[in-house]
């Protein structure tokens, strides 16, 4: 799969002479785990590299899934706001992510905070095949590794976007009153490379009962009937 | 410190800390009233205005943010949707207390400017912003359709 | 009684009110509440309630005919309804037509803009105004010409000679109209109705085309030179106060120029302000966020302990115990007790807020002690005394002017607002603007009252209701302005209890005590709110435990054509103001309107799988309104994909903007059947801003939605509030008989985002 080819460049590119040790991966300027996400060398002691990368993407996932991620992620047309509450009042991603005509984001979200209302240049929704909300890690772990789910990003395009992208740098900033994404962005992007180094492994899907989408727009009234029954296609 | 604003196409040097809202900046320092306060938080669109000929609610938008750019308020709004929306507004007789109007007028024109036909979605969509309580929304949507089939003609 | 007027008492020549030049005619018409009994002619028709002596209206020279609204504006389009009825008979072109906005005064005689009463109570009597002067125009056309009045006509700004068509402008002929003795009350001519060209037509409004440009002076509006800007933290619980405060911080804030403590309120709250802290600066941000770093300790009160989840069950627990009788007919617990069947239910509507889009506003001005208020107000008397007592002058010293009003639906026939602006301008020396934030708005409000009703139904074996027992309790509007009062009053039992207009053998009203924690205050269509929501819910309830249509048991219970008087079975009935005679409970026209919405709907067609029709009918403020609802309920996702209303609302002065009244008061009342509710914590109320409070929103408004009036010459009924009521009954039995989920509680959709379908009571 091409896909894989980044990601073997990139091994070899940090070095992965002394693979088979328990050593943990060389990591540039390694962060301490903090608030809430640890870092990569809170793994080393996971011998088997698979498990290992399993282990750092279900770490990844605490940001992957929280609310200042998933909510610009929504699987609907609809994003979420707060602790994940569908987004009053109810805006659509649009044809290009940026809003409804008549209502685009930056009407009210500026290029920085305002008090309340987040804000950021890039501010936008996640295009629809890129949604994880509701998914599980799994899913989400396939999904954002496929170039049709995740803007054509090949791995090492999907690690810049994750360790520097400017709108997922919000994550870690937002305004006071809402709970920023664990760790830093350093430490996510340190996460997600070694990720990638230990093969990019997924988390096998949970048994039983696949976590199904929010419900998100649960309190809503809208004009049509089953106009937010959005599709609800399970990623695999 | 002294910020120049162009607004309807004149410009104006106000005393303001950048971080005031375009809002009270437009009320207060220049006397603009037409644009509303009706929440201060983003929710109700009464203070919509352009920005660059993009709708911006002016009770979240920081004045310096604005500075150098053109803002247009209900009473400089003009062009061809402007005016297809005052008369189908007039005609149908949408306003009841008309607070919430300029915001409606100002978020409809913008609709109109990026889809000149817009459908009950796009309208649902481009509205879903602006709060009547009054609840003129039946006339609202109506009157967008008819200021769309001036357009057209 | 007092005694018949001397005639032409009603309409008085004057030259005040006016700036008006030395060739206007300026009639001032004197509004009398005694008029209606036994005046002779057109005056029989004239409906009560006001009494006030001077209503001026100026025929210039120009022609412009300058008319006094004594009513504030507040979206109902009242300035385009009093000048259609005045130059209607005036026969002036309606763009000659320009309106003066009353100042408060009682000479108006009642101008506190609510109970859907402008147009019921000043229908005759503008047109009476607008007629007199007409043919005092005409008078003076005919002494010019030497010819008979009789041949004069006013038509359109003109008066013409049959004759010889020979014409003259009115405003040439004001000088000499103004020299003449109105005519006495048995000649004046009012037309007859298929001659109206502004009456019972769309006339355009006057409002409008100021709107559409952003012009047009609110409360919020208001700017006089030198004038600084206020907000007020206010103690969160109600007759808390402050213990302390430290405004170091907030004095930093550039543009702070002073805090201000205002006095602690103390009971009744009637319409005093609320004490807390003002922050005074020099625009209305520097406000805002000199009261953010504002430091107060405040002292919680007496109503510290009011949490609105515990009180509905203290309100339920109050419902099952039986209660006072206010109205009966036969003897309701006996056919209960020996009913073949008996069908109970319970039912939960909560506080609910006003939230105009234009929150509370006013402007104050002193000069030494005189001091003058510009505020959105709907009772600029009310404004007037409250501001005089608060501020220890006479009522004479206080000047109110009335702005537009950014909605009112109640809020704003409450004064603390205007009284802040005037205690704050008088401590600054200087004119100060209040502004109430949204904030402001939803915690200080004057809420519409929490209620919980229990009804009792008795079915024979047909599944004919048989006997009706409805039971109501909650905080009566009386203990805002009398501590203590917890029961309610008849005041609130006629809006839509103790007038149930049902066709059974035993009907029982009873009612419970209930103590208010929170300003209670009245919101558009008031009690009829919760009353309509229960007694039209249970109706289809009890079709259901029939097995029969509901529309069809609605109708049985309405019963055949009659006019029913809830006086006759003890209850003390008012009518909304209206006499029982011109504006009778009507059974006739409520069957006729539940039978036009239905056709309107077409009640019984096949619906699409998940999809419900509900129905609904009321009368209130001596208006009839019956209400369609359809909704769709698919993938646990409730719509409404379609409203039907029908109002009878007697003549209606405005076609066009009585339409608007009830599309947008049935959105009103949906809105608050889905979304509305307003809690309380620790005294405080929770809800801060939109979306934690909810409203109706665009794409949350059904797509389709028809409006029809009934033609109708009867004497005009309400308009602004009538279609408000049968909403959410509709909704709630749309509801269940697309899911078989009986709505008992409100909102539909709960402060906690929770669908509350399944946890109906």
């Amino acid at each position: 799969m091409s896909r894989w080819l980044p990601c073997a460049l990139l091994m070899l590119a940090i070095g992965c002479d002394d693979c088979g040790e328990d050593e943990p991966e060389p990591v540039a300027d390694p962060l301490p785990g903090t608030a809430g996400l640890r870092s990569v060398a809170d793994f080393a002691d996971i011998a088997d590299e698979e498990a290992r990368s399993v282990a750092l993407f279900e770490e990844m996932g605490k940001v992957l899934t929280h609310p200042r991620c998933v909510n610009c992620h929504p699987i609907g047309e609809r994003p979420l706001q707060r602790a994940g509450e569908p987004h009053q009042p109810h805006v659509v991603r649009g044809e290009d992510g940026h809003g409804a005509p008549g209502l685009p984001c930056a009407s009210c979200h500026g290029e920085s905070h305002f008090r309340t209302v987040p804000g950021n240049p890039e501010w936008h929704l996640a295009p629809a095949e890129m949604a994880w909300e509701g998914k599980s890690l799994a899913a989400i772990c396939g999904q954002i590794q496929d170039p049709e789910r995740n803007g054509g990003k090949d791995m090492e395009a999907l690690l810049e976007h994750m360790e520097s992208d400017a709108l997922v740098a919000y994550g870690w900033d937002p305004p006071e009153h809402l709970e920023p994404a664990p760790g830093s962005q350093a430490l996510f992007g340190q996460l997600a490379r070694q990720w990638a180094a230990t093969g990019a492994h997924c988390p096998p899907e949970p048994t039983g009962d696949v976590e199904g989408p929010a419900e998100a727009s649960e309190d809503e009234v809208s004009p049509e009937a089953g106009e937010a029954s959005a599709p609800t296609e399970k990623a695999e | 410190m002294s910020i120049t604003l162009t607004i309807n196409g004149e410009e104006h040097e106000v005393e303001a800390a950048p971080d005031t809202p375009l809002l009270w900046v437009l009320r207060d320092h220049l006397g603009l009233t037409g644009t509303k306060y009706g929440c201060g938080v983003a929710q109700c669109g009464a203070c919509t205005v352009h920005v660059d000929g993009v709708p911006r609610r002016a009770c979240v938008a920081p004045v310096g943010s604005v500075a150098g750019k053109a803002v247009v308020t209900i009473e400089g709004v003009s062009g061809p949707e402007a005016d297809a929306v005052r008369e189908a507004w007039t005609e149908l007789a949408v306003p009841q207390c008309g607070y919430c109007q300029s915001g409606q007028i100002m978020s409809a024109v913008a609709l109109l400017k990026s889809r000149p036909s817009p459908s009950d979605d796009d309208i649902d969509r481009g509205m879903a912003g602006n709060i009547c309580r009054c609840a003129t929304y039946v006339r609202i949507r109506r009157a967008i359709k008819q200021a769309a089939g001036e357009g057209e003609r | 009684m007092p005694s018949s007027p001397p005639a032409s008492s009603f309409l008085r020549l004057g030259r005040r009110g006016f700036a008006a030049g030395a060739g206007s005619l300026v009639l001032g018409v004197v509004l009398r509440r005694h008029l209606r009994a036994d005046a002779p002619g057109p005056l029989a028709d004239v409906e009560g309630g006001d009494a006030s002596p001077d209503l001026w209206i100026a025929l210039e020279e120009d022609g412009t005919a300058r008319i006094t609204c004594h009513r504030s504006e507040m979206g109902q389009q009242v300035w385009t309804a009093m000048c259609q009825l005045v130059a209607e008979e005036l026969e002036v072109p309606w763009e000659k037509v320009v309106v003066e906005q009353a100042l408060g005064d009682p000479k108006y005689g009642d101008q506190n803009t609510d109970g859907s009463r402008s147009v019921r109570f000043n229908f005759t009597r503008l047109r009476i105004a607008g007629a007199a002067m007409r043919q005092m125009l005409e008078q003076a056309a005919a002494t010019r010409w030497g010819v008979g009045a009789a041949q004069c006509r006013g038509v359109q700004g003109e008066v013409v000679h049959e004759g010889s068509d020979r014409r003259l402008p009115y405003g040439e002929l004001a000088a000499a109209a103004a020299a003449l003795t109105p005519p006495p009350e048995r000649r004046i001519q009012l037309k007859d109705p298929d001659q109206w060209r502004y009456v019972a037509k769309p006339t355009p409004s006057l409002t409008i085309p100021a709107i559409v440009k952003g012009e047009g002076t609110f409360g919020i509006d208001v700017r006089l030179p030198e004038m600084l800007y206020a907000v007020v933290a206010r103690p969160p619980q109600v007759l808390g106060s402050v213990r302390s405060f430290d405004d170091t911080a907030a004095r930093r804030v550039p543009g702070v120029v002073r805090t201000i403590q205002l006095p602690a309120i103390t009971a009744p709250v009637a319409f005093k302000p609320l004490g807390g802290v003002a922050v005074v600066a020099r625009n209305t941000w520097a406000a805002i966020r000199g009261r953010e770093e504002l430091e107060v300790e405040w002292e919680a009160g007496p109503n510290a302990s009011y949490d609105s989840e515990a009180y509905a069950e203290t309100l339920f627990a109050q419902v099952r115990e039986a209660g006072r009788v206010r109205r009966e007919r036969g003897d309701t617990m006996g056919a209960l007790d020996s009913a073949h069947q008996r069908v109970e239910a319970e039912y939960y509507v909560p506080h609910l807020a006003h939230s105009m889009m234009e929150p509370p506003a006013a402007t104050a001005r002193w000069d030494g002690d005189r001091v003058e208020c510009w505020a959105c107000t709907q009772n600029p008397q009310a404004a007037r005394s409250t501001v005089a007592q608060v501020c220890g002058v006479p009522e004479a010293n206080v000047t109110v002017h009335v702005t537009w009003l950014g909605g009112g639906f109640g809020r704003k026939s409450k004064q603390d607002f205007v009284a802040e602006a005037a205690l704050l301008a008088r401590e600054m020396g200087k004119p100060v603007k209040v502004t109430w934030t949204r904030e402001d708005e939803l915690r200080h409000g004057y809420y519409h009252t929490v209620s919980a009703q229990r009804l009792e139904g008795a079915l024979d074996e047909s599944g004919a209701c048989t006997a009706f027992l409805h039971r109501t309790v909650f905080p009566p509007i009386a203990s805002t302005f009398q501590e203590g009062a917890n029961e309610p009053g008849w005041g609130d039992l006629r809006l839509g209890a103790s007038d149930t207009p049902f066709a059974v053998p035993h009907l029982r009203l009873e009612t419970g005590e209930a103590e208010a924690h929170v300003r209670i205050g009245w919101l558009r269509s008031v009690a009829n709110i919760y009353h309509a929501f229960a007694v039209q819910s249970f109706v289809a309830e009890l079709a259901h435990a029939a097995g029969r249509d509901p529309k069809d048991y609605l109708l049985e219970l309405i019963g055949p054509p009659r006019e029913i008087d809830p006086r006759t079975e003890g209850a003390e009935y008012d009518n909304y103001g209206s006499s029982m005679d011109t504006h009778p409970i009507d059974t006739g026209r409520l069957r006729a309107v539940t039978e036009m919405v239905a056709e309107l709907a077409d009640w019984g067609r096949t619906l699409p799988e998940g999809h419900g029709l509900g129905i609904a009918a009321h009368r209130s403020f001596t208006s009839y309104v019956a209400t369609v609802v359809e909704v769709a309920m698919v993938d646990d996702r409730l719509t409404i994909p379609a409203v039907w209303s029908v109002m009878d609302a007697g003549t209606v002065v405005n076609t066009d903007h009585a339409l608007s009244q009830l599309e947008g008061g049935t959105l009103f009342g949906l809105s608050n059947a889905l979304y509305g509710e307003i809690t309380a914590k620790d005294g405080a109320i929770v809800q801060d801003n939109f979306p934690r409070w909810r409203v109706m929103r665009m794409n949350e408004s059904p797509p389709r939605m028809e409006a029809r009036l009934v033609p109708s010459g009867a004497p005009p009924g309400g308009v602004g509030e009538p279609p408000t009521p049968p909403a959410a009954p509709a909704l709630a039995n749309a509801i269940f008989a697309a899911t078989g989920t009986r709505v008992r509680r409100l909102p539909i959709f709960g402060a906690d985002r929770r669908d509350r379908l399944g946890g109906a009571r």
